[in-house]
């Protein structure tokens, strides 16, 4: 890692818009081999009235995921390799928006952002306390990739804890995302190898 | 389950969690209905606006960069999460210190997020210094060094290599001076002198890790000394050799290293010479070994030396002097190590010669002490300091020799002793520039105070004055953003004076990165080790944070220096003013995390104290943690003091580091500087400080009370249990070694 | 142990080391001190401050005990008649030793701590309740309370901003100790469980070991025979269990391993090899 901590680098962003374009297409190809699950999982079970959350740009995640038909992963990509799904970077947003719906006032709003060089601060939706160790790389292995459960339908297994976003737009709170809704899937899926030890999710 | 925990075990919220600009977080029971675990739309979330690939948050980087906490400069790795350093820990790319790190290492990135520091440039108004812009700074600089007479210019810093180093020497080029003072408590510069006229090179390999025997007068090589993780590293060879290695402590105040050794010997102050000649005498006349390359004035000065006159000076058993030379002649090779307390008397250099002597009759010279080889780039090596430079600069400012002087890494209004009258004769030099990262006492004093970005957000290149196995450049790279806007690096701080002077030269490079970059790609091929072209030997650099370089062969002397005819200490009770590895000489005390880490020995926090024998103590009536006045020529200071056997009858200890009277909010009027009444008696030879000679006396002021000195630990012994079990060597020989 | 195991299987796990323990372990994580080697420099203490968030609580505090050093540095003076400690002083790093039959862990009135599949000593910290019974049962004074909140006094900005997010910050009324670095086993065992391998003996270094400058801390898993701890804890006959049921007594006396406080049957997951000395 050479790096001189000059994260913010929107020169070299542009530079990439090319290979996120690909990318796309990539998500795209692979999605159109269907495959069928090799074990079954038991969701989640719990409800959760959210508020509405006023997000800097009101995010139309039904446009991107039912219209557009968008993976989760091409926008949340740490999802699959970190603890966190992550917020995409403003440069991803641009890779499609450069050139997509650029007379919206919402994507001109975004790439006053992106000229700016200060991306969006949004309102954290989705939270457990920081006292908790919750990886959603281990969760999309186990759900998703040991499970050969096609991956263009990923967003049914975000919806376990995340709700249909395919039917909001910015997103919303509807599952408690507490200590019970967690423990009580880890038990029903204790045969999976779901873990019971406090200190896997206690830190 | 809902129904079983509801209403029963309704928990607290017990965890205010860390956040990172957030709120503290509350948790209710786990599935309460009426109640949920976190709101969502608190919170905010940042993104990037175009990471790197490799970012990824939620997982750590680790980047390689170097340690400046002291001039060992041992290689670093950083840990960064989300833009923000966490820990540091040693590089093991680095033969120096192979992947590992000291306390005052593992603190640095408290020196980095310290709440203390200064944060935009400060001038003198009025009397008070007051936060002004860079551009005024600035100007006031290039107006005030313009004018001044190069001859009365001068830089004062603490160690200082790599090309930071070179720009300093350009600098002072550029304003016709050659005064460059360099100043560090913690040194080894009398031994420097020695190892010189003897050896031929002030920076031999010492390999302990060879050695089957060492024999340390005061040598803390492990503590604070001038690389303690590379020597610490060495000594735990040493110690599981086949053969394990005997180490043999002798000074007048335990240090760590003498914590560990398998003899320890209370030698009283200053007589260390007189041990090393009647070690010598035994040598040569019981034992018999060849006095070849003795000069007749040492010979005649050795056989002066028999062991009963020896015993009787030094304090330390006849028996023990003839067992452990025995054991010198046995155990071969082995190393004899001059320490701090040997050089810092007024014969110093004859002491450490005296010792270093013993090397030669030994046969150590290319065994256990080696040639460090040619650094083949001469202005980036280290200019290493000691106490002469500030006894140099003290003497200059006295006599109104310096009209503008730029102060970096050091603080000597902290260190010099109140006799030189430093304070006073400061204030006769017109302009002082502090470039400072904290308002430490030098910084407050001076007119005009740059605030310099941490060593974990700056770029540079540091050149170890003691290498490890390999010869390297440590290659210093930011960590992460700076924290303060308005802060910036030593080495753009250093361009921006040299562009004030020559601008033709220096306006090609942007920023001090840039001139690092121009620097590597004009190092020569053999160092870039086949990089296909500079941006690769650049990464790699970064990557590995360390550029081996081959020394080029060099051979040793043994050649034993004449010297005079030792002293035989003092007659009252000597202060031993000791650094710890930890608050070191006293810039690190404003580290809470090192302020709060028990002394080694002692095991005394937050505080200075002094350290004395029983023995002595009840002579004087003073109990533990009585309070008393240490009295020197040049003053006094009142402390409490805590009864310690590890030490001589005839010394008394004041470990350094507090005493502050200014740095932050840690460190302010916290504790006494022993520092402070030293007498300025100069090392005959090398003119170094003789930070060992001052006498003192001692007189009970208060009582003892149980609150005021805090050590941990409520047992000094282990009252029978196997906590810590010893065994002898014959043990462990019959299981693993020879 | 989940709610589920609390509430079902609370005999379980309060079954004792002497009838064979209460788990199928999956690791055993232990160290190996060499205390020949511990030159008592206090670099592990100080990393252990860096890596697991410890609040420093100053002066007057460190005096009534409150001090939070889950790592600490003990010294020792030996040979008290002599007039000088000639054989220099004792050191130990002292830490929580994860026992196998912890003392601390029936005490506890609602199970914040337990043992772990990891053969870990765990303390949750949302169910401790601050009863200090643990510490008061723990033969080596490992444990730390929090009887202040130090969130405001030991991290001024922008000191919090080192804070490691990988472990929580403690608050008052909680009793916190040594991990293991649990924060590090857990990243590995995720990476490894990422990469379908099992965790390889070296990956996890906790911050004591991997700062120590001697190297005299090793650390790994006993259940692994191949590890570096496994081979000493086995070259030193020293086993788990408790002694007098499971344990044999040394075939050489002459080993260096022994764990403190053996007597009481605590099953530590720490050995120390005795400190050598030798007689000159």
């Amino acid at each position: 890692m050479a790096v001189n901590n000059r994260l913010i680098n929107p020169g070299a962003g542009f530079a990439r818009a090319g290979f996120a374009g690909m990318l796309c297409l990539a998500l795209l190809l692979m999605s159109s081999v269907a495959m069928a699950a090799k074990y079954d999982v038991a969701p989640p079970s719990g409800a959760y009235k959210g508020e509405d959350v006023p997000q800097p740009i009101e995010f139309p995640h039904n446009k991107h995921v039912k219209e557009n038909g968008i993976n989760c992963m091409y926008c949340h990509t740490y999802a699959r390799r970190s603890k966190v799904a992550g917020i995409p970077p403003t440069s991803k947003c641009m890779g499609c928006h450069k050139v997509i719906a650029t007379d919206k006032p919402r994507i001109q709003k975004l790439t006053k952002y992106w000229e700016d060089k200060t991306p969006p601060v949004w309102k954290k939706v989705h939270d457990v306390p920081d006292f908790v160790h919750f990886t959603h790389q281990k969760h999309l292995k186990k759900l998703v990739f040991d499970r050969d459960f096609p991956v263009e339908n990923v967003k049914e297994v975000c919806a376990f804890c995340h709700g249909e976003l395919e039917n909001m737009t910015v997103a919303k709170k509807v599952k408690p995302l507490n200590m019970g809704f967690c423990v009580r899937c880890h038990i029903k899926n204790k045969e999976l190898g779901a873990p019971g030890d406090c200190w896997k999710c206690h830190k | 389950m809902s129904e079983t925990m509801s209403g029963k075990m309704n928990r607290r919220s017990f965890l205010k969690v860390m956040g990172w600009s957030t709120a503290g977080a509350t948790l209710a029971g786990c599935d309460l209905p009426s109640t949920v675990t976190l709101e969502e739309g608190k919170e905010d979330v940042v993104s990037y606006l175009m990471p790197e690939e490799y970012v990824i948050p939620g997982v750590g980087v680790w980047y390689a960069s170097t340690c400046t906490q002291c001039a060992a400069a041992c290689g670093i790795h950083g840990r960064v999460r989300e833009g923000r350093v966490l820990k540091l820990e040693g590089n093991p790319d680095a033969s120096l210190n192979h992947g590992k790190l000291c306390m005052m290492g593992q603190a640095g990135v408290q020196g980095h997020y310290n709440p203390d520091r200064i944060t935009s440039p400060l001038m003198r108004s009025g009397g008070n210094l007051t936060p002004v812009s860079w551009d005024k700074a600035l100007a006031l600089l290039e107006e005030k060094l313009g004018a001044v007479n190069g001859e009365r210019f001068a830089w004062f810093t603490g160690t200082i290599s790599g090309h930071q180093a070179a720009l300093v020497d350009n600098h002072l080029e550029a304003m016709g001076s050659s005064t460059h003072y360099v100043h560090e408590v913690v040194n080894n510069a009398v031994s420097r002198a020695v190892y010189q006229d003897m050896l031929g090179e002030s920076n031999p390999r010492l390999r302990l890790d060879k050695a089957k025997m060492i024999v340390s007068f005061g040598a803390d090589f492990m503590g604070a000394s001038v690389s303690p993780v590379h020597y610490a590293g060495q000594y735990a060879k040493f110690r599981t050799n086949k053969e394990r290695g005997l180490l043999v402590q002798v000074e007048p105040k335990m240090s760590l290293t003498g914590g560990s050794a398998d003899l320890w010997l209370a030698i009283k102050p200053g007589t260390e010479a007189v041990l090393a000649l009647g070690m010598a005498n035994l040598l040569l006349n019981k034992i018999k070994v060849s006095d070849a390359g003795i000069p007749a004035d040492v010979r005649s000065l050795i056989d002066s030396h028999d062991i009963t006159k020896v015993a009787r000076i030094t304090g330390v058993a006849g028996h023990r002097i003839q067992r452990v030379t025995q054991l010198l002649t046995e155990r071969s090779p082995s190393l004899v190590l001059p320490g701090a307390n040997a050089e810092g008397q007024a014969q110093g250099y004859d002491t450490v010669a005296a010792i270093m002597m013993l090397n030669h009759i030994l046969g150590n010279v290319g065994k256990t002490i080696e040639s460090s080889g040619e650094f083949p780039f001469p202005q980036l090596m280290a200019r290493q300091g000691g106490t002469a430079d500030l006894l140099a600069f003290a003497e200059a400012a006295k006599s109104q020799k310096l009209d503008a002087v730029i102060f970096h890494g050091s603080n000597p209004l902290f260190t010099a002793p109140a006799s030189l009258g430093l304070s006073e004769a400061m204030a006769s030099i017109g302009f002082k520039v502090a470039i400072a990262q904290f308002p430490d006492e030098t910084s407050m004093a001076a007119d005009l105070v740059l605030p310099v970005n941490s060593y974990l957000e700056d770029w540079g290149t540091q050149v170890p004055a003691n290498q490890g196995e390999d010869a390297a450049i440590h290659v210093q790279q930011p960590l992460m953003e700076k924290l303060h806007a308005d802060t910036r690096g030593f080495g753009d701080i250093l361009l921006t004076l040299l562009k004030q002077r020559k601008n033709d030269e220096y306006a090609q490079f942007e920023d001090y990165y840039a001139y690092l970059r121009n620097a590597f790609a004009a190092m020569p091929a053999g160092v870039k080790n086949n990089a296909k072209n500079n941006n690769e030997f650049w990464n790699t650099a970064l990557q590995t944070g360390v550029i081996k370089v081959a020394s080029g062969a060099r051979q040793l002397s043994s050649k034993v220096v004449s010297f005079a005819a030792p002293a035989e200490g003092g007659a009252g009770l000597t202060l031993i003013p000791s650094p710890r590895l930890g608050l070191f000489d006293g810039r690190h005390a404003n580290l809470p995390w090192l302020q709060e880490a028990p002394d080694q020995i002692s095991k005394v926090v937050w505080d200075s104290w002094a350290e004395m024998h029983p023995a002595t103590a009840a002579k004087l009536g003073i109990n533990d943690r009585d309070l008393i006045k240490v009295s020197s020529a040049q003053g006094n200071i009142t402390l409490r003091v805590t009864l310690l056997k590890g030490m001589n009858a005839d010394a008394i200890a004041v470990p350094l580091g507090n005493g502050h009277t200014d740095y932050g909010r840690y460190a302010k009027d916290l504790g006494v500087n022993p520092l402070q009444i030293l007498d300025a008696i100069k090392e005959k030879k090398t003119g170094e400080l003789a930070m060992y000679g001052t006498q003192v006396t001692v007189k009970k002021v208060g009582p003892a009370d149980d609150v005021s000195l805090v050590r941990m630990g409520a047992s000094d012994t282990q009252a029978g249990r196997k906590l810590v079990a010893t065994i002898p060597v014959e043990q462990l020989r019959r299981t693993e070694g020879s | 142990m989940s709610l589920d195991n609390i509430l079902n299987h609370w005999s379980d796990y309060r079954k004792g080391a002497e009838e064979g323990g209460h788990h199928d372990y999956e690791h055993r994580w232990a160290m190996a001190i060499n205390l020949d080697l511990c030159i008592g420099c206090n670099a592990c203490s100080t990393a252990c401050y860096a890596e697991n968030n410890l609040a420093v609580v100053g002066k007057q505090k460190f005096e009534k005990g409150q001090a939070m050093h889950w790592m600490r540095i003990e010294r020792y003076w030996d040979q008290q008649e002599l007039e000088h400690p000639e054989q220099g002083a004792s050191f130990l790093p002292m830490m929580c030793q994860q026992c196998g039959a912890a003392t601390c862990e029936p005490v506890c009135p609602v199970a914040a701590t337990y043992h772990t599949p990891d053969g870990l000593n765990a303390q949750v910290y949302n169910r401790c309740i601050g009863s200090r019974y643990c510490s008061n049962n723990c033969p080596f004074r490992v444990r730390y309370f929090n009887f202040y909140s130090y969130y405001e006094s030991s991290w001024p900005q922008p000191l919090e901003q080192q804070l490691n997010p990988d472990l929580s910050v403690r608050d008052k009324g909680v009793m916190e100790k040594c991990t293991f670095c649990v924060q590090r086993i857990r990243t590995v065992k995720d990476k490894a469980y990422m990469e379908d391998r099992k965790v390889e003996d070296g990956e996890v270094t906790p911050a004591c070991a991997q700062a120590c400058p001697t190297s005299a801390i090793v650390f790994g898993d006993t259940m692994d025979e191949n590890s570096r701890v496994a081979k000493l804890w086995k070259k030193h006959q020293v086993e788990r269990g408790v002694y007098q049921k499971t344990r044999h007594a040394k075939k050489n006396a002459d080993l260096r391993g022994y764990r403190i406080f053996e007597e009481l049957n605590v099953d530590p997951s720490v050995m120390y090899l005795e400190r050598v000395r030798e007689d000159v």
